[in-house]
């Protein structure tokens, strides 16, 4: 059965959990702290205003991403469901893409960051006038995009494909002895059971995403001491966004046992 | 009691499968009478499990599959093109050798079959769930824990709950692969028992690599042997009087 654990176990598992947790949230308030402190003194004289232009700013970016990683993850199951439910798996679509997509999860987000980067210089000039948010200039907002884009996908279709391997083909045979059809099969037993893998997966590629955003903004920082206005803010806000997002597929992961490993 | 000559159930005619490249199926031809226990035995992937997913059809899903030849259900193709696929699998029931019950409350499991055919009042539900029950003598015990999770029953209750749930939609052939592979002997004997019973109302398939309970419960046998179908009669026959000799090897244990 893909299954809630044991009640004790689970008990045991959201302790050691929500330890980790608290342990990582308050190094993330004191990193915060220090870099709020190191940026305020780097920028004595060029704003006054650093504060209040701090919310907006985060909103904006978070206005830009979720959207957009959220859309970025639905495309991922829908392509997944597409390659292993409506695809054989001798079709050479499916061999492609999945290939493909194995190329992509293979490469760790820092590359996918510098990627970025390279972009962003490539663009002579424009990088410097980038003072203010990453939306307010097309050029940055559409490489972000494609960024995002690339890292999420892969990672969305990997983990929903994973999750819906985890159903036991006796399952959905023992489904299809009672005459349903594949319809009915798919909505009413597979997803139900994969769906806690699927969104571990979805927080998953949305973490990646998050950490190469704070890598970003971190080079940003650290390469111009001018022009921060809420910058540390941002890159703290990616980096909490990654943290969050990790430890709540974990959370996920650590909580729904496969069926394979519970019951032989 | 099944003197009287009836119509044949079930008529496979000329029967090829293959997985790729690989022959899984030679050329098998028998018929299934109605209301009998009809045993497909022989050694492990000699083909028995291939065989019966093609009666119910589960074989479409498996990629690289393709057969020629003819099964005949109650005398229409199976695998004409017209068919619905879903109204051959209700009518050819199976039971798996997991037991693998759904993940939702007992009754749930029991209903699914009615439920997903269209019927949703409960009076009828209930009516079908507890005759199900009844007919896989699983009533009594698990009356009062209808509302439960399956987990909490034993191998042998899950099993038989799958068959109660098999046994909900109505089918004409029930099939069951290898059921007692997870059992112990007592849960056997009890599966045993029961398919002796459902051949007043249902006509059965029963896959086994074990000979002695294929000699236990089946009216009529048939001996597969590398994806051929050696030999096939009643099982006084293929068990005390074969005609081939590998057969023969087969039921005195000399073979596979």
């Amino acid at each position: 059965m893909n299954a809630l654990t044991t009640r004790p176990e689970l008990r045991k598992k959201i302790v050691l959990l929500s330890i980790t947790v608290i342990i990582e949230g308050v190094a993330f308030i004191f990193f915060w702290s220090v870099l709020r402190k190191t940026a305020a003194t780097h920028m004595q004289a060029s704003s006054a205003s650093r504060t209040s232009d701090a919310l907006p700013n985060l909103l904006s970016d978070l206005n830009l991403i979720l959207p957009m990683s959220l859309l970025a993850i639905l495309l991922g199951i829908v392509c997944a469901f597409y390659l292993e439910e409506w695809l054989s798996s001798t079709s050479w679509i499916r061999r492609f893409i999945e290939s493909q997509v194995a190329f992509l999860t293979g490469i760790p987000s820092l590359l996918y960051g510098l990627l970025a980067v390279i972009i962003f210089f490539g663009y002579a000039g424009v990088f410097k006038a980038t003072r203010t948010t990453f939306q307010h200039n097309t050029a940055l907002f559409y490489t972000e995009m494609l960024i995002f884009i690339l890292m999420v996908i892969p990672v969305a279709i990997k983990a929903t494909q994973e999750a819906l391997r985890s159903v036991e083909t006796p399952i959905r045979e023992s489904t299809y002895a009672l005459g349903a059809n594949r319809w009915q099969v798919l909505t009413q037993q597979v997803i139900p059971r994969a769906f806690p893998q699927m969104l571990a997966g979805g927080c998953r590629a949305m973490s990646q995403a998050f950490a190469a955003a704070a890598l970003l903004t971190g080079i940003h920082i650290w390469s111009h001491t001018t022009g921060l206005r809420g910058l540390p803010d941002r890159f703290m806000l990616f980096l909490g966004g990654a943290l969050l997002l990790s430890n709540a597929s974990s959370f996920l992961t650590e909580i729904y046992v496969p069926a394979s490993t519970q019951q032989n | 009691m099944q003197t009287e000559k009836e119509q044949p159930i079930l008529s496979i005619r000329d029967l090829n499968a293959w997985y790729g490249d690989n022959q899984i199926l030679k050329s098998l031809s028998f018929e299934v009478q109605q209301r009998q226990v009809t045993a497909l035995i022989g050694p492990t992937k000699c083909g028995k499990s291939a065989l019966v997913r093609c009666i119910n059809r589960l074989n479409d899903f498996t990629p690289d599959f393709r057969f020629t030849g003819e099964i005949l259900f109650k005398g229409s193709d199976m695998y004409a093109k017209k068919t619905d696929t879903a109204a051959i699998r209700k009518q050819v029931g199976m039971v798996f050798r997991k037991p693998r019950p759904f993940q939702c409350s007992i009754y749930e499991n029991v209903a699914y079959g009615a439920r997903i055919s269209g019927i949703n009042r409960t009076s009828q539900l209930d009516t079908i769930v507890q005759k199900s029950l009844q007919k896989t003598g699983l009533w009594d015990e698990i009356e009062p824990i209808l509302d439960g999770t399956p987990e909490q029953l034993s191998t042998g209750q899950q099993q038989l709950l799958c068959i109660a749930r098999a046994l909900a939609v109505e089918p004409e052939i029930l099939i069951f692969d290898e059921p007692c592979g997870e059992l112990d002997p007592i849960e056997t004997v009890k599966i045993e028992t029961l398919v002796r019973d459902l051949t007043n109302d249902y006509t059965l398939i029963f896959v086994t690599n074990k000979r002695r309970q294929a000699a236990r419960v089946s009216d009529s046998a048939g001996f597969l042997y590398c994806g051929e179908l050696i030999e096939f009669g009643t099982t006084e026959k293929i068990f005390s009087n074969p005609q081939d000799t590998r057969t023969e090897q087969y039921v005195t244990g000399r073979l596979g």
